[in-house]
């Protein structure tokens, strides 16, 4: 054990004030704090321990008007000793004397008790033992209950204790298992609203985006990642089949007005999030069609214009204006803009042409402007032998649009190795399938020219791209050289930002050739935003998107209004408090796959990956595991305060124990930084009530509950008249059975009601593969309780 | 002058005063010290044994002010001026004679390797102290939190409820 230092406080302030320093922890007995400082199970262990034994104001046990008063520093053993307690509140004594061991309840607290620490063997597996098990409760991500050992698990769900890794590593953070939950309960709607919450356009990302969210996913554990990609994409067609629905006109203007230069993704973002709200939205845009990257770059068989064309209609139609084939800079300049409008978005994209400074460059075509000139229909074989230098995406679209456009050959060169190519796997794939020849660690050397006119380029040996910081600082071998013929090259090596149009007129300071973002997307100029490529360099569709939605609410603040309309949904929703999954999704081990045309079907207009159908997207849906902790809340005394309505006092406030117990999972939610639990008070029980507290283990002693109920109830002339039911360690918090309870209430007490009460009481359990027991069981133990 | 301030506990173990220097130096006890390890590493009572170190096994157990409780969960720096017993101080000091509580697991069999003994004995102790004529039935919830890896468990009760007996028949 690492050893800290033990402070005993007098008073209560002086407690509160040394808990409220970083690395302090409270002790009562430390019969379960010593337990977990052992096992390292906190992320670092404490620097001071903070006695809690000695405060007068959490010792005594008194019996008041209110009901019983017990000290948070009472030990278990006087509470199951306690004659008053014995006889007024004789069910927690018995819930009291269930707890661990007859020695350690002599030690034992009824706050430590209250604030305990779960005991799932996952999370309770000592470091020391070959590594430490990082799982969702610690500072990892996956429960391992989920498809492990479960049998003392919940079946009522998962308690959210951190940020599913899928939402983590989607740039826009989509709260992916949320929109699933809704999806499988048949929630259409408010699933697709949970997407537009950060992004207006799934129809176009569930395309487009690599899926970093999947890379994430907890199911790559154990078989294939959810397929979120092909519900996305479902939901996102849902929406534009609905756009008058999703997207609509906003009730009233603002009167305010707000400038986009750019139509990307990010410039459309801050455009549909910023219209929601009543601004009146223009966006300029350079090329005869709005959509920047999406219309012009992105190749139709990956993303179909009239998605992206229907996308942009949707926005016009919530009075979005779009001024094209203006460019900034020259049909209109920077300065006219800024000063018509009461805020200006950037989101001019990286359009330019880096030139590397090789032998024979300016023979070489720039591959973006190839894509675009495809885009503008210009659909014509650009070479008979083409080689394409560059290894990302937009190196991808320009070697499988040229092979679709007719080249019999097509080679592509990049510097990086197979498995580290900047593009996807799937694009990757598809190129091999489709013909294209990848060469692997070469760089460009030199253009070989016969007569003014390409014929080859030479490369030379590169065998590494990175230095051992990981920087890109490729190392060359100039003599190992290889020579390709070509009659054209496309060099896809990266892009520019073009920033003349700022006119040096504005303080917008840039930084290696891009604009300059501060947080919140605020430029150095303030008033003036900006958001994708041209802050951040070529990077994907949903980063952008990320940055334009962070850059409407920063030109929501600096206009001075209160919150945007998307912010407001986003905080309103209901989240639940017990993550619910489908119980069959452990064994669905495939993922759904949208079907793909073979290649020899494939061309440049025709979508290479189609939709799947409205069932395939729900059963995937299935497939999602909800992420959470599975964990059961551990304390017995809990169960049974909670069911006697008992107020938990601290040195700042009284909470109820609906609050206290029902809601959080951890006791650090509850309780604030310096925050006590002082005393519990226990109301009196309606006279005449009877109280149970029933708990079921394995070994009569040390065990915690396998399964707890805790409760009262009051007859008058065998109705139920008053009544009070929890079931412990069947979720990661007590659950208090109300639907149960109303059931009873003013029903005759009989066997087949008591049977109801409890088959209602577990109708929504979810059991795990090895906890389908405890449902049963539990159902025999309502009904014992309620004396059948 | 310079005067130096020490922190010091005082522990009554088994008829014995220490003195317990506490700090961070090479002879001194760390705060964070367990009593378990207070009493088998700094004083040599290596009777209580610590076997999961959890608060699980009470193989640790050591009577307290009269209350049996689980030394590996105790941090000495609580222990400030109590008296302790432990497996080694049952025995008459005068004479070496056995507690007879402890002579009741010799004569019952009632253990086998021995491990987990000296933490019934002392949770037997501790009841026994309270419980004048209690039933095998209280005498098992008592020793409840003790576990035996040899499960001699029957044959520990049969050696307590046989020195109830005794001592019954002794007293009468
Ligand atoms: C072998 C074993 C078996 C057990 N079996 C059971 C069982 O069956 N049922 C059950 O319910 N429990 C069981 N426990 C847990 C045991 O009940 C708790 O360890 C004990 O009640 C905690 O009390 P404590 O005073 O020792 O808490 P401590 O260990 O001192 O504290 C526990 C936590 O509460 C915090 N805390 C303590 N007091 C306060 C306060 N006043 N205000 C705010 N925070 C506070 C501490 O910071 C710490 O995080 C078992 C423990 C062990 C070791
Ligand atoms: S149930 Fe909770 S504590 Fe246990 S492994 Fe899962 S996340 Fe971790
Ligand atoms: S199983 Fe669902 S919640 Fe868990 S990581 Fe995968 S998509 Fe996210
Ligand atoms: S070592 Fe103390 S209880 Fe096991
Ligand atoms: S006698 Fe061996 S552990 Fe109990």
């Amino acid at each position: 054990m690492k050893n800290f230092g033990y402070v005993t406080p007098k008073t209560l302030e002086e407690a509160s004030g040394l808990l409220a320093q970083p690395g302090a922890a409270a002790m009562g007995g430390g019969t379960d704090l010593l337990g977990v400082i052992k096992d390292g199970l906190l992320p670092s262990p404490p620097k001071t321990v903070v006695n809690l034994k000695k405060l007068p104001e959490l010792s005594g046990l008194t019996e008041r008007e209110d009901g019983l008063h017990v000290g948070a520093a009472v030990t278990l053993a006087e509470i199951s000793e306690n004659e008053t307690v014995k006889a007024k509140w004789p069910a927690l004594a018995d819930a009291a004397r269930s707890v661990a061991t007859p020695n350690l309840r002599n030690t034992a607290t009824l706050g430590g008790n209250l604030c305990q620490d779960i005991r799932c063997w996952y999370y309770r597996y000592p470091d020391i033992l070959g590594g430490r098990i990082n799982c969702a409760r610690k500072e990892g991500h996956l429960c391992s209950a989920m498809m492990g050992e479960n049998r003392y698990h919940s079946i009522f769900g998962a308690a959210k204790v951190c940020e599913t890794p899928c939402t983590g590593k989607c740039p826009a953070h989509t709260d992916i298992s949320a929109y699933m939950e809704l999806l499988r309960a048949g929630k259409v709607e408010e699933a697709a609203r949970v997407i537009l919450e950060v992004n207006p356009m799934p129809a176009i990302t569930s395309r487009v985006c690599a899926h970093f969210c999947m890379e994430g996913c907890n199911r790559n554990t154990y078989d294939e990642s959810l397929n979120v990609g092909a519900v996305e994409r479902y939901l996102g067609d849902y929406i534009l089949e609905h756009k008058d629905v999703f997207m609509k006109a906003p009730e009233g203007e603002n009167g305010l007005k707000i400038s986009i230069i750019g139509s990307g993704p990010a410039g459309l973002t801050a455009a549909y999030y910023l219209r929601q709200s009543g601004y009146g939205v223009t966006i300029y845009e350079k090329q005869p069609e709005a959509g920047g990257c999406l219309t012009y770059a992105i190749p139709p068989y990956r993303l179909p214009k009239n998605v992206v064309r229907s996308f942009i209609s949707a926005l016009e139609a919530m009075g979005v204006k779009i001024v094209c084939s203006c460019q900034i800079g020259q049909d209109k300049t920077l300065d006219e803009i800024v000063k018509a409008s009461d805020s200006v978005m950037l989101d001019t994209g990286t359009w330019k042409r880096p030139l590397i400074g090789l032998a024979g460059e300016e023979l070489t075509r720039f591959g973006l402007e190839f894509l675009i000139d495809v885009n503008n229909y210009v659909r014509e074989r650009p070479g008979s032998r083409v080689v394409v230098v560059g290894g990302g995406n937009v190196a991808m679209d320009v070697a499988i649009t040229a092979k679709r456009l007719g080249c019999p050959e097509v080679a592509m060169v990049c510097l990086e190795q197979r498995d580290s190519m900047p593009a996807n796997e799937e694009e990757v794939a598809r190129a091999l399938e489709e013909g294209i020849l990848i060469h692997n660690g070469w760089g460009p050397k030199e253009v070989v020219r016969t007569d003014g006119k390409v014929t080859g380029m030479v490369f030379k040996h590169c065998p590494k791209v990175l230095d051992e910081t990981g920087r890109f600082n490729p190392v060359y071998e100039e003599d190992n050289v290889m020579e390709l013929q070509a009659d054209i090259i496309m060099m896809a090596i990266g892009q520019k930002a073009d920033l003349d149009f700022l006119e040096g007129a504005y303080k917008i300071e840039t930084e290696r050739g891009r604009i300059k973002a501060l947080d919140g997307c605020r430029t150095t100029e303030a008033g003036i935003f900006a958001g994708g490529d041209v802050t951040t360099g070529p990077a994907t569709v949903i980063k952008a998107i990320a940055s334009g939605k962070e850059a409407a609410i920063s030109v929501n603040q600096y206009c001075g209004l209160k919150e945007l309309p998307v912010e407001k949904t986003a905080r309103l929703r209901l989240h639940e408090k017990l993550a619910a999954f489908d119980t069959r999704c452990r064994g669905e081990k495939e993922a759904v796959k949208s079907p793909m045309l073979e290649v020899h079907e494939r061309d440049m207009d025709k979508e290479d990956l189609g939709c799947i159908a409205p069932e395939l997207a729900k059963g995937e849906a299935n497939r999602c595991f909800n992420c959470g902790c599975l964990a059961v809340n551990p304390s017995d005394t809990a169960n049974m305060l909670y069911a006697m309505d008992a107020k938990i006092v601290t040195n700042r406030r009284t909470i109820s124990s609906e609050e206290f117990f029902g809601i959080h999972t951890r006791v650090q939610e509850v309780l604030e930084k310096g925050e006590i639990v002082k005393e519990v008070i226990v109301p009196y029980l309606p006279k005449g009530a009877v109280a149970r507290y029933d708990k079921y283990r394995i070994r009569k002693s040390i065990d915690f509950a396998v399964l707890a109920v805790a409760g009262y109830y009051r007859l008058e002339d065998g109705v139920v008249k008053d009544v009070s039911m929890v079931l412990g360690a069947v979720a990661p918090v007590p659950m208090k059975m109300k639907e149960a309870e109303s059931y009873l209430t003013g029903k005759k007490l009989t066997e087949e009601t008591a049977r109801e009460a409890a088959e209602i009481a577990l109708k929504d359990a979810i059991p795990l593969a090895m906890n389908g027991y405890k449902i049963d069981m539990a159902k025999v133990m309502v009904r014992r309780f309620l004396g059948f | 002058m310079k005067e130096i301030v020490r922190k010091v506990i005082t522990i009554h173990v088994n008829g014995k005063t220490y003195d317990i220097p506490v700090g961070t130096g090479r002879y001194e006890m760390p705060e964070s010290e367990t009593l378990s390890h207070t009493l088998r590493d700094r004083l040599g009572l290596t009777g209580l044994k610590i076997g999961c170190d959890q608060g699980a096994c009470g193989c640790c157990t050591v009577i307290m002010d009269g209350k049996a409780v689980t030394s590996c969960m105790t941090l000495t720096m609580d222990c400030d001026g109590k008296t302790i017993t432990t497996i080694e101080g049952l025995a008459d000091r005068a004479t070496g004679e056995l507690d007879g509580l402890q002579q009741a697991f010799l004569d019952n069999c009632g253990y086998q390797c021995g491990f987990c003994t000296p933490g019934i004995i002392m949770t037997a102790k501790a009841f026994l102290e309270e419980h004048e004529n209690p039933t095998e039935e209280e005498v098992r919830e008592a020793l409840a939190g003790n576990y035996c890896r040899c499960g001699t468990h029957y044959t520990a009760v049969e050696s307590v409820m046989a020195y109830v007996q005794k001592r019954k028949e002794e007293r009468q």
